[in-house]
């Protein structure tokens, strides 16, 4: 190892802030930063201008707040945002109480638990057009299969998707079918987590299940119910996909969302204000999530 | 050829100075042993020199080169950590021979030197197993042969044995012994374990702040500790100290007494020392004796071993100190006992904390 | 008692399961095998007879071939896409969780709000349309790639967490280039996660309907689900061949699903419940 002494080196002046590269390279960033930088970033900020003109992608005319005015102003608009806030609220709840009673269920002593697991997620990863087709056709008011299942049981279903007052309802209602999986998945990982000695602590104290459910289950799986809230929250407020392939926000716009509405207007080429849609959803967003994670976030730290 | 050298290293994390100046050289084939109590920046100097933290001052010398800017693969060291670090997902051979593969060097040199590192650590049954099939033992040799296959002018250790059980540590600490012996090289080795320090070291470094306390061989250090720190840090269990007042200083004694202590000559370098003055009295547990003379306590609590008894001690000043008597001692709590000390075994440190030996 | 009860329990969740959540795959599957006349009356009927291959030849055939077009393109665009998250999210993750500067902060931001923000779509037509990449497939494959990279990186940097940082430095002593640390040392210690991340995202990718809307029309570049977002009023009156249409697309994600169930679940609430 005499090798090591180099002459050049050995005889060089003292050098006391030279600093060695950092073994984890900044460039690392680089290929993530500018993909996400152009295409997410970028799109974003402009959007905050765009949003303020009159626009058809060639050429843009400032106009201030007018698009944002119409949005509140335009029924059918107001419309959109209702449902929007309507739709988010009735996913994310029902799959809170639904996904919570799966877990519980699916994390006792039952029979066919793998079964039943499965079953429950495999919805998660079909195609969301797919799904919307189906379950179209399925709600069809006179000759769709659970109209004609309640028929069976001397009920006379509704107009589940041509009636304007249950669509949305209707849609929120696959939504929960498809997605609740994935709240019980998480509801279990955070069941699964909870030590058993609380249960057992919990026996010899003499408590029935119900006050195990009520005392040690619900309390102690609060980090993942902020995580379902906050995650289908955010999902059924950016919700597109299944409302535009079951009604195409119809009938009228009875189940219009701001997300909806956006593909609307970006279609008819009003595309300052289709921008204007997303910017008034991404303000929802930030008004609606953030308080409610921090809120969530803050009961939390007392406990 | 020098083997390392520190000149006034520096390493501050922002405003926060964690090594404050050190300066230490090492001859080639010392085993120099870094020792000191937890955050005391031992590791952080260890992975100075191995070139995993910045230098902010100083030079680093290694086999006469400044090593200061130089990446950690050219400085001609290589490490064992205190988890082993080995890569899970290759076999004992490929760990053995990661850096080598790195390097470029030809296969069939390659195989000769992981075979040969195998075999000086008798671990070539173990060459194609990975490394979650090893016992603790077994990991820590495989990573001592990965340093060992780079053949560096410095071998350095972080805590190497810290993981262990009580009973393997002791063998792989012979071993590392006899490593050392065959192959001669430098090794710079870290631990908060005294008695490590004490068997394997040419060379104790003691560290305190981020300040060395003192350098030397571990005998000198248990014998003639530099200040208060050294004192009570090397030696188990720790030495006994008592403040007592200076009565007089002649050539070669000063003498003293106490709240605790009768008037007593102690050997020590009188210089800048007034009769008058506080000074701290410090006396190995070892060296007390059961016998009428200058110290008077009560006993809290006995611990009888056959072949020693441990004495915990109240003075009447209410400082408590450790005694240990050879042989069998039937004492009881709260008896009282006098114990004495031969003079030269005591030690004087003036108020600022440093030793005052006997020139 | 209990037990008793513990059986009629599992007994009703089997059949409660069965009606809500296999019933409507049944109606797929069974409409698939139906001829035209058959499927029309959309009733949970047995089929008169096995006409699947003829359904799948004329949905695979119409169009010029379109439904295998698209699957190509899927395919394409699955891989490419979940390729390039991999690698460029594994980066990412690795150096924002072991290299602290004062720019984690605003970067754990800008994940946090990629997570949360819709995409801006009509700006992000224009910029597509600036550079190019509108309406191509490699266009759409770099936007899957930003819109999936917040997921990817926080699942990514979680795992990396519980490497010890020991490894790295082991490496760096025994001569590895960082380059050589992440892709000979790190990368391969972070297949778990890395499958968790292939299968997850390909999921996703496979079955994105909104973005391919918007930033893939015309029918050269379409995707599997805008193919079937298409035929749907094509066959209007076709059931049977609507619904052998979604029953090809729902194979991919059925075998990811009988290969991949543990990962996706794991990744979905690691992910999840980190984020």
């Amino acid at each position: 190892m005499a090798v090591m002494t180099e002459t050049g080196v050995a005889g060089a002046a003292p050098l006391p802030a030279m600093k060695r590269r950092s073994p984890y390279p900044g460039w690392f960033f680089l290929p993530a930063a500018i993909i996400y930088g152009i295409l997410f970033l970028l799109p974003t900020v402009a959007s905050l201008y765009f949003s303020l003109t009159r626009w058809n992608l060639f050429s843009s005319t400032f106009i201030g707040f007018d698009n944002f005015a119409q949005f509140l102003r335009e029924p059918f608009l107001i419309k959109g945002l209702i449902n929007t806030v309507i739709y988010a609220l009735v996913t994310s709840g029902l799959k809170v109480v639904l996904g919570l009673l799966l877990a519980v269920l699916l994390t006792s002593q039952i029979r066919a638990r793998g079964y039943l697991r499965s079953v429950v997620f495999f919805p998660v990863l079909v195609s969301t057009v797919g799904v919307g087709i189906t379950f179209t056709v399925l709600m069809h008011p006179t000759q769709g299969m659970i109209n004609e299942g309640l028929a069976l049981l001397g009920i006379k279903g509704p107009g589940w998707l041509v009636d304007p007052n249950l669509a949305l309802f209707s849609v929120a209602l696959v939504d929960v079918w498809k997605g609740v999986g994935l709240a019980t998945v998480i509801y279990i990982a955070g069941i699964v987590a909870i030590p058993k000695d609380y249960y057992e602590a919990a026996r010899i104290d003499g408590a029935t299940s119900f006050q195990n459910f009520l005392y040690i289950t619900l309390p102690l799986c609060r980090p993942a119910t902020v995580t379902v809230i906050i995650l289908s929250f955010i999902g059924g407020l950016r919700t597109f996909d299944l409302i535009w392939a079951m009604t195409r926000g119809g009938p009228g716009f009875a189940s219009d969302t701001v997300a909806s509405v956006i593909y609307k207007q970006y279609q008819a080429g009003f595309y300052g204000l289709s921008t204007a849609g997303n910017v008034v959803l991404f303000i929802l967003i930030a008004v609606l999530v953030v308080p409610l994670t921090m809120l969530l976030n803050r009961r939390e730290g007392h406990e | 050829m020098a083997g390392l050298e520190l000149k006034s290293l520096h390493k501050s994390y922002g405003e926060v100075e964690v090594i404050k100046g050190v300066d230490l050289s090492v001859t080639h084939g010392e085993f120099v042993v870094f020792v000191g109590p937890s955050g005391c920046g031992k590791s952080t100097l260890l992975r100075m020199i191995a070139g995993l933290e910045d230098i902010t001052g100083g030079e680093l010398w290694i086999a006469d080169k400044l090593c200061n800017a130089v990446e950690p693969r050219d400085r001609g060291i290589a490490m064992v950590f205190q988890n082993y670090a080995l890569y899970p997902h290759m076999t004992v051979y490929d760990n053995v021979g990661f850096g080598l593969k790195l390097a470029k060097t030809p296969k069939d040199v390659r195989d000769q030197k992981i075979r040969e590192a195998a075999k000086i650590l008798q671990m070539e049954h173990l060459l194609d197993r990975k490394p979650s099939q090893l016992s603790g033992g077994q990991r820590q040799r495989v990573a001592i042969g990965r340093a060992i296959v780079r053949q560096p002018e410095v071998f350095l250790f972080d805590e190497p044995l810290s993981n262990l059980d009580a009973a393997l540590r002791v063998d792989m600490r012979m071993e590392l012994a006899k490593l050392h012996q065959d192959l001669g090289a430098t090794m710079v080795y870290v631990t908060h374990d005294q008695v490590e320090a004490m068997t394997l070291a040419d060379k104790i470094v003691v560290l305190n702040g981020g300040v060395v306390q003192q350098v030397g061989a571990p005998i000198e250090l248990y014998q003639r500790p530099a200040n208060l720190f050294v004192a009570g840090f090397i030696g188990s269990p720790k030495m006994n100290f008592i403040s007592v007042t200076v009565e007089s200083v002649a050539a070669d004694t000063v003498t003293v007494a106490g709240k605790d202590l009768a008037t007593m000559a102690i050997p020590a370098d009188g210089t800048g020392i007034k009769p008058g003055d506080t000074v701290t009295l410090g006396i190995r547990p070892h060296d007390l004796l059961n016998q009428a003379g200058t110290i008077v306590g009560e006993v809290v609590l006995v611990e009888r071993l056959g072949n020693e008894t441990n004495i915990s001690l109240k003075l009447p000043s209410g400082a408590s100190w450790l005694v240990v008597l050879d042989g069998d001692h039937d004492m009881r709590s709260g008896q009282g006992v006098e114990l004495t000390f031969d003079p030269a075994r005591a030690i004087i440190f003036g108020a600022d904390g440093a030793a005052r030996h006997k020139r | 008692m209990s037990y008793l009860r513990r059986y009629w329990l599992s007994v009703v969740a089997i059949l409660v399961s069965g009606v809500v959540f296999l019933l409507p795959f049944a109606f797929i599957v069974l409409t698939a095998f139906k001829d035209q006349k058959q499927s029309a009356l959309r009733d949970f009927s047995w089929p008169d007879g096995n006409y699947l291959w003829s359904n799948i030849v004329e949905v695979v055939t119409t169009r010029n071939w379109m439904l295998l077009t698209a699957f190509i393109n899927s395919t394409i665009l699955t891989v490419a896409s979940v390729t390039l998250l991999v690698i460029f999210a594994a980066m990412v993750g690795f150096v924002l969780q072991r290299r602290k500067t004062r720019f984690n902060g605003l970067i754990e931001f800008l994940i946090l709000a990629g997570l949360m923000i819709p995409p801006a779509v009509v700006p992000t037509i224009w910029l597509l349309q600036g550079i190019g990449l509108f309406g191509k497939l490699h266009g759409m494959v770099l936007i899957e790639v930003a819109y999936g990279l917040p997921f990817s990186i926080i699942l990514y940097r979680a795992f990396i967490a519980t490497i010890p940082r020991e490894l790295d430095e082991a490496a760096i002593i025994d001569g590895a280039r960082p380059f050589d640390v992440f892709f000979r040392v790190i990368l391969p210690l972070l297949w778990p996660v890395t499958v968790t991340n292939i299968v997850v995202q390909s999921v996703a990718v496979f079955n994105d309907f909104t973005n391919p809307l918007y930033y893939l029309p015309g029918n050269a570049n379409a995707t599997v689900q805008l193919t079937l977002y298409n035929f749907q009023s094509q066959f209007q009156t076709s059931y049977n061949l609507l619904f052998t249409n979604i029953a090809l697309i729902t194979i991919p994600p059925l075998l990811v699903f009988l290969f991949f169930n543990r990962q996706i679940v794991a990744g979905m609430t690691a992910g999840a419940v980190k984020g």
